[in-house]
């Protein structure tokens, strides 16, 4: 069974917390401090940024992370290093790996997936491959012989069809992206936002989490209450864009956002 | 969405968007696909090519340039005649029908040398319709005169500043915009990228350029020609002009793409040379990427061809060797640019420029008596500061 799906399935968790952030922003090395630090004061599941040069599904808050992140020379030996140090840390925490596909592709998708796993990854959210897709078919048989999961993502525009398409190679949990466009804190959601995720929970048989544009611990209290959990990504990053440069600063803020997210949700 | 299904040319092509646009990307497709068939769409797109653009552009024979280089004869598919200049309008107008065919009030384009955003405004104004234009910001510097155009043409220009502020970063950020705003929104994409369908869309709507030089050639001298050239960026001048030639055989093709400085990574936009097949902007494609599979930053002296990806088809045909791609480095295009200039009295955009240093080369091999046609993409007087300030560069 996949380390996610285990997880849901523990009762332990009413809606989990998923915090993400790109690695190797502003270098390698606090990556590993800053993974370490939000595992230690609340994380369910940690989604991992592999830095891409044209993160298109991204807005600008992380598209500045995964440029900052590029400044160090990007090598998948080094992606895998810092991942199995965060994942020693605490190893009951699933990590989860989101990236575009071209540096998949790149690696080879056996070598990638070989290595995820020994570094500690039970799954992979890939924003541009969409699921009918020759390769993700490929991709999805690969994870499969691992017991790790593919995560798909469903939008707002996402129809009936589609959905009930995607769900023969989904696993582990539907990401849900809860507004049109790119990733990004925003104010509003969109108003059908709870019946669209209970609609998926009926229709997929799996968590539904809901991110893009969370960032307030009252919005994540809020979608929390019908979720089966919350993705944060641009408010951590922009934590860090804002203190990067002090290190023991930024571990601070960090620590105190994770915490007061954890709370928010019950 | 398979290997073998529509979309797909060989193994390059398909749909790797964002799930977001799915839903338009299917919505344009089955609204394409019967339009493709309508007699009124084809009357209507018909009705402004003619009547707006100025179509059929001429083929004209260019005897200064055939005695000059004394070669074979050299032909000039004149797209630089058409309306703003360049081959982009035939694209724009189509897709601004094919928003209007779909109740969409909105378009935004992604633009390198200002072509494609010039054709896009344009045709905005003329539709009255909301018009938004990204262009790195090192392309509105470079590109100003379009710049200052798409603005006085009632549309607005966004300068993206990520990256290397030139056309990738653009199209990304076109593609942002349109996850947005897609209920509303029509994005024009400008080249024969990004994915299914817009290859095949910009492709059918550029080969209007090969459909009539091949019949204007063929009235004037009842046979075919020996070879084309056109210059890819993209690739959608190129694939417009090559598609009506690809089943005759022996009508050999070239395509000229942007060798830039060098052959370092960084240094060109060679990406039929040095690509490696990989996915960018939604479409299976060659690329120009490091080991990592890092997108590397493209160079070349015409913004239009800047650009580290290309035309899904274009990357096709280069496997399957149907088209011979050659690469034409900054200073043999500056070469051309004013070569063609002072024989012909046609100021070339210096992304043709490009095509026609290719053909000079294939017209003394071809030798005297056969015949060769240049795709002529665009007019360069949108160059002309940048060419100044080069020549100035190179006499210091």
């Amino acid at each position: 069974m996949s380390k996610i799906k285990d997880l849901f399935e523990s009762g332990k968790i009413k809606s989990a917390f998923i915090p993400y952030f790109t690695l190797g922003d502003p270098n390698y090395n606090d990556s590993i401090e800053f993974g370490k630090t939000i595992l230690d004061n609340g994380a369910d599941i940690l989604e991992l940024g592999i830095p891409f040069s044209d993160p298109v599904a991204d807005g600008p808050v992380i598209q500045r992370a995964v440029a900052r992140s590029l400044k160090n020379k990007f090598s998948f030996s080094e992606i895998f290093r810092v991942t199995k140090e965060i994942h020693l840390h605490k190893k009951d925490v699933p990590l989860v790996y989101l990236t575009y596909f071209n540096p998949i592709f790149h690696c080879g998708i056996e070598d990638f997936l070989n290595q995820a796993k020994d570094s500690g990854v039970v799954g992979l959210v890939i924003p541009d491959l969409p699921f009918d897709t020759k390769e993700s078919e490929v991709l999805f048989q690969e994870l499969r012989k691992r017991d790790m999961d593919l995560i798909h993502l469903v939008t707002p525009a996402s129809t009936k069809k589609r959905i009930e398409a995607l769900k023969k190679t989904s696993t582990g949990f539907i990401y849900y992206v809860t507004s049109f466009g790119v990733t990004g804190e925003r104010r509003e959601f969109s108003v059908d936002l709870k019946e669209r995720i209970r609609f998926l929970k009926e229709t997929i048989q799996l968590p539904i989490c809901a991110g893009f544009g969370i960032s307030t611990p009252d919005q994540a209290g809020q979608i929390s209450g019908y979720a089966d959990g919350i993705i944060i990504g641009s408010a951590i990053q922009r934590i860090i864009e804002e203190n990067g440069h002090e290190f023991p600063k930024a571990k601070q803020a960090l620590a105190e956002y994770i915490a007061k997210i954890r709370v928010a949700i019950p | 969405m398979g290997k073998n299904q529509p979309g797909y040319f060989g193994e390059f092509g398909g749909r790797y968007a964002p799930e977001i646009l799915t839903e338009a990307l299917e919505e344009l497709e089955s609204t394409y696909h019967k339009l493709k068939k309508s007699k009124k769409f084809k009357k209507e797109l018909e009705f402004y090519l003619s009547n707006y653009v100025g179509r059929p552009s001429p083929l004209t024979f260019a005897e200064r340039l055939t005695k000059h280089w004394g070669g074979a004869r050299i032909w000039l598919k004149r797209e630089d005649l058409n309306h703003t200049g360049a081959h982009k309008i035939n694209n724009a107008i189509g897709q601004a029908l094919i928003a209007k065919f779909m109740g969409k009030k909105r378009i935004i384009a992604e633009t390198g040398a200002g072509q494609h955003g010039l054709a896009t405004a344009t045709v905005g104004a003329m539709f009255g319709m909301e018009t938004v234009v990204y262009m790195g910001a090192v392309d509105v510097e470079r590109q100003n005169l379009n710049a200052k155009k798409i603005e006085m043409l009632g549309a607005k220009i966004l300068p993206v500043t990520a990256g290397e502020a030139t056309l990738k970063e653009a199209t990304s950020e076109a593609m942002r915009d349109w996850a947005l705003n897609v209920s509303t929104t029509h994005y024009i994409v400008g080249s024969a990228i990004g994915p299914h369908p817009f290859p095949t869309i910009v492709r059918d709507l550029q080969a209007v350029i090969g459909k009539e030089a091949r019949s204007q050639f063929k009235k004037q001298n009842h046979k075919l020609p020996h070879a084309i050239v056109a210059c890819v960026g993209g690739g959608s001048n190129a694939i417009g002009m090559f598609h009506a030639f690809l089943k005759d055989k022996h009508v050999a093709i070239y395509g000229a793409e942007a060798g830039g400085l060098g052959p370092k990574p960084g240094e060109h936009s060679a990406t039929l040379t040095y690509g490696k097949t990989g996915f960018l902007h939604g479409t299976k494609t060659l690329i120009i990427q490091d080991e990592a599979g890092q997108i590397v930053p493209a160079h070349s002296v015409s913004a239009g061809l800047d650009y580290p990806g290309v035309g899904p088809e274009h990357a096709f045909l280069s496997q399957t060797k149907r088209v011979d791609y050659r690469m034409v480095t900054d200073e043999q295009a500056l070469d051309c640019f004013l070569e063609v200039t002072r024989i012909e009295g046609i100021i070339p955009a210096l992304e043709t420029a490009h095509a026609f240093h290719v053909a000079r080369d294939v017209a003394k091999d071809l030798g005297k008596k056969k015949d060769l046609i240049i795709c002529l993409s665009g007019r360069g007087d949108k160059d002309v500061t940048e060419v100044l300030r080069l020549l100035g560069e190179k006499s210091k």
